[in-house]
């Protein structure tokens, strides 16, 4: 058993830093061979009027001279270093700009996630394998939420509980109150999906045979539900980590940008239009790096969850349905 | 799940969130009761005032280091600049005392005024200044305004303690009013000296308010600088600022703007969403105040380099095809000026005589496309000359949707006139890297300065991008008369010579028709009613706070 951890993590790693490699590859390729003088959107874009002095100074500075895949070995092998680099618009350290951001983005998508699960696992239970049309309000309302772009739901969430209702404030990350609407804008899509699937696998469990012995027993349907047919129907949920964690990251973008909320999304945006090759790959690096650890400690749950699982071969992840 | 209950939803929500945010910074520093008690009184000094910005953040806060539209509501509460420009234009002296140009206008002395202090505490005098000068013109600054503005600045001298004699290249007029920008203002020497890297994250000036914090993607803070005796010339009060503190909020939105302002979560809005305007104005808890930038007016460059509009007919042809007022009203709900020429009134030596020769008049717009040779028309209505259709490709960046409803305007006016404009979207670096290649046919731009040296920028011959050197001449505009005007202009040293050369520039350039002037841009300033005191940098036409008090 030990051991098998132990190469489960080993592979895992192994295979995270070639990942992590391909990460930084791709971004710099795309943001090399992208249209746009890197020289004069590092200066400032098209309120700019440097001087060809200053523009000669950030060419030779940031190396732009040099041909393609020398910058590229030369990211690469700073990286290697562990250095993050200088950013070349915020005249910040890399780590200190991601720093300065990621708290903000890490409280969203922190806070998005809670209620994201929260609210698809109540629903799901309260409305798996109940009449008809209480399913059909749930199935529905989920489809149309989980349908609604962020960005549409964020207006309607400013426009009735901020600028109407005057209830949470709509601007900022003052504190809790002005985490409500964000984290509920981030969440409301993702609770529509992972409810969806979380109560298509309870409807399967609440059929199996262990599930009748357990009724038979005399057991409530509350207890039936939360202590024996969840722990079943988890599988799913956390098969689709990836799918929900990358919505997380990927919302967050145009939320905090609705908000006005401080975070790595909006940090990556300005650096891609401004070419900062240092700080677009310092946050490209830092997602890929969440993702494998991540997938990492997926596979390690399913150990958890499911004993069968601790006696398969390591590679072996459970067949899942329901992700229709 | 949702109960309909309102206050009920929003404490389970809250409590929800309580579990999660470790971190409880309880910020209210909000917390400003709109109790209407508005009306004039004596200036009161103390509390905060918050400003709502739009998103336009800038990535430093050393002036030198920024080319921002915003780099003057952020930055002119902490620096203080060598002159300062009055709202008609005229410049007076501030942290210089006084100064003497040589009959050659090679050399600038200046006799700078006596007791003031940065907040680090430096002293200001001639070794400040030449600190300064050369701060902005280093290449390490990688400075994308001010080091261009004093392009012909050479080297200075500093004669004692507070005479410094700078020593020009070249004659260069425009060099006191660029001077009054925020953009050149005055950073502390010492922070130069010993941390110039810090200038960026904390800056440091000698403005009547001191640099707080900053909290990237959200807001700036300030307090009052309790040392402060040296206001600009012009202002309602002497000594300290009134206000205790000043916020600055990023509120990218245009609605979240606006109702931060209504429900008071701020106190001020800069950048009004010009269709909210009238609203503001009939409310009777807000008031609402404006001022015209100085520079270019926001215009449709067209690209002189090469066909069709290598025609001056067909470039005038199309101005008198737009009905400017129709479009810059139904843009703006009526918010916007329209442009009286190619600077706006708001500049020094603006040629207020020109008034009135912009005219729109489709007739004569036919007329002239007739005697250009675009005669025969396609069975769209479009004209040909030797076959060929009388296209011009427009780019659009679609960021600024005011800007696509200009070009969108612009071109139905033009087909009924028989010219077929296509629009072609591009990001903004493509648009960018377009025009500076000349591979268009139109698009649009601003550019605000304080003085009608912005017409050499943008229209000198020099100034048209090559392999070497990236310029502001957009419309590739290449006039030896007109070069000769701006050049001399730039080199005069008097007042009255220059002015009669601006004016026979601004009369060329309506002559050469290389862009069509659309209107002035104005800031547009919304505030609560018991904000009292707001007032103007006219070298950029932003607004200040020096004299801000709440009532």
């Amino acid at each position: 058993m030990r051991n098998k951890i132990l190469r489960l993590v080993g592979g895992r790693l192994i295979a995270g830093v070639g990942v992590l490699w391909g990460a930084a590859t791709l971004t710099f390729l795309v943001l090399y061979f992208t249209p746009g003088d890197q020289a004069q959107a590092i200066v400032g874009g098209e309120n700019a009027a440097p001087t060809p002095e200053v523009i000669a100074q950030v060419t030779a500075e940031y190396g732009l001279d040099q041909p393609w895949y020398a910058q590229y070995l030369s990211h690469l092998g700073r990286i290697l270093h562990g250095d993050l680099g200088t950013s070349y618009r915020l005249h910040t350290p890399v780590t200190q700009a991601i720093g300065e951001q990621a708290g903000a983005t890490l409280e969203l998508a922190l806070a998005a996630a809670v209620v994201g699960l929260t609210l698809s696992t109540v629903v799901a239970l309260a409305t798996a394998k109940r009449r008809r049309w209480i399913r059909g309000i749930a199935s529905g309302s989920e489809l149309v939420i989980a349908s609604t772009p962020s960005f549409w739901l964020g207006i309607l969430l400013l426009t009735v509980f901020s600028f109407g209702l005057r209830l949470f404030p709509a601007t900022g990350s003052h504190g809790l109150q002005s985490l409500v609407l964000p984290a509920l804008a981030l969440a409301l899509p993702i609770a529509g999906v992972l409810g969806h699937v979380l109560r298509e696998a309870l409807e399967e469990v609440l059929d199996e045979p262990f599930i009748v012995s357990a009724r038979t027993r005399g057991l409530a349907d509350l207890t039936v539900r939360l202590r024996h047919a969840l722990r079943h129907a988890l599988v799913p949920l956390i098969t689709m980590t990836g799918y929900w964690v990358g919505a997380l990251l990927g919302g967050a973008v145009i939320t905090e940008t609705l908000f006005t909320r401080q975070g790595i999304g909006r940090l990556l945006l300005s650096a891609v239009n401004a070419k900062d090759l240092p700080v677009v790959l310092g946050v490209v690096l830092l997602s890929a790096g969440i993702y494998v650890l991540l997938n990492l400690v997926v596979d390690l749950l399913y150990l958890v969850i499911d004993p069968r699982l601790r006696d398969a071969p390591a590679t072996a992840r459970p067949a899942v349905g329901g992700a229709s | 799940m949702f109960t309909s209950s309102k206050p009920l939803l929003a404490a389970v929500l809250t409590a929800f969130l309580v579990a999660l945010t470790a971190c409880g910074s309880d910020d209210t520093s909000g917390g400003i009761a709109a109790d209407g008690a508005a009306g004039g009184g004596a200036p009161r000094a103390g509390g905060t005032l918050i400003l709502g910005e739009n998103a336009d953040e800038p990535t430093c806060l050393d002036p030198h280091q920024l080319s921002t539209t915003n780099t003057t509501v952020l930055d002119r509460p902490i620096f203080d600049s060598l002159i300062w420009q009055d709202a008609a234009g005229k410049l007076h002296p501030w942290l210089a005392a006084s100064w003497q140009v040589s009959p050659d206008g090679l050399t600038y002395t200046f006799k700078l005024r006596e007791g003031v202090k940065f907040h680090d505490g430096a002293p200001w005098n001639a070794e400040g200044l030449k600190a300064n000068l050369e701060h902005m013109r280093d290449p390490a600054t990688k400075s994308p305004l001010a080091a261009s503005y004093i392009a012909p600045y050479k080297d200075s001298k500093v004669i004692d303690e507070n005479t410094l004699e700078v020593h020009l290249s070249s004659p260069y007029s425009p060099f006191l009013n660029v001077l009054a920008q925020s953009y050149l203002a005055m950073i502390s020497p010492k922070q130069i000296k010993e941390a110039p890297q810090s200038t960026c994250e904390h800056p440091i000036g000698s403005g009547p308010f001191i640099f707080d914090k900053w909290t990237k993607g959200q807001s700036i803070t300030y307090h009052k600088n309790p040392d402060y005796n040296w206001g600009p010339p012009g202002a309602k009060h002497t000594g300290a600022a009134y206000l205790d503190g000043l916020e600055v909020r990023f509120l990218g939105e245009d609605a979240t703007r606006y109702n931060a302002l209504l429900s008071g979560e701020v106190n001020v809005i800069d950048n009004t969403p010009p269709s909210n305007v009238q609203d503001v104005k009939a409310n009777p808890d807000l008031g609402f105040t404006t001022v015209d930038r100085p520079g270019h007016p926001f215009s449709i460059w067209r690209n002189t380099g090469r066909a069709p509009f290598d025609d001056v007919k067909v470039r005038q042809a199309l101005t008198l095809a737009v009905d400017r007022k129709a479009i810059v009203d139904s843009v703006s709900f009526g918010q916007w000026k329209v442009a009286s020429g190619f600077v706006t009134p708001s500049t020094p030596d603006y040629a207020s005589s020109l008034e009135g020769k912009i005219t729109y008049d489709p007739a004569r717009a036919g007329q002239l496309l007739d005697e250009a040779g675009w005669t025969a028309k396609g069975a769209d209505g479009i004209r040909t000359k030797d076959g060929k259709r009388l296209t011009a490709i427009a780019l659009d960046t679609g960021v600024n949707p005011q800007n696509t409803q200009i070009l969108v305007q612009t071109q139905a006016a033009a087909a009924k006139v028989g010219i077929d404009i296509q629009i072609q979207n591009a990001t903004a670096q493509v648009a960018s890297d377009r025009t500076a290649a000349g591979d268009f046919d139109i698009s649009v731009g601003i550019w605000t300065t304080n003085t009608a040296d912005v017409l050499w920028i943008q229209y000198a011959s020099d100034n048209i991008t090559t392999t070497e050197r990236r310029g502001q001449n957009t419309t590739r505009l290449s006039d030896g008369k007109l070069d000769q005007l701006l050049t001399q202009a730039r080199e005069s040293t008097d007042d009255k010579t220059r002015a009669d050369l601006y004016t026979q520039a601004q009369a060329r350039l309506i002559e050469l028709a290389p862009a069509i002037p659309l209107y002035n841009r104005p800031s547009l300033v919304s505030f609560q009613k018991k904000v009292q005191g707001l007032d103007w940098d006219h070298a950029y036409g932003a607004v200040n706070f020096y004299d801000t008090w709440l009532g």
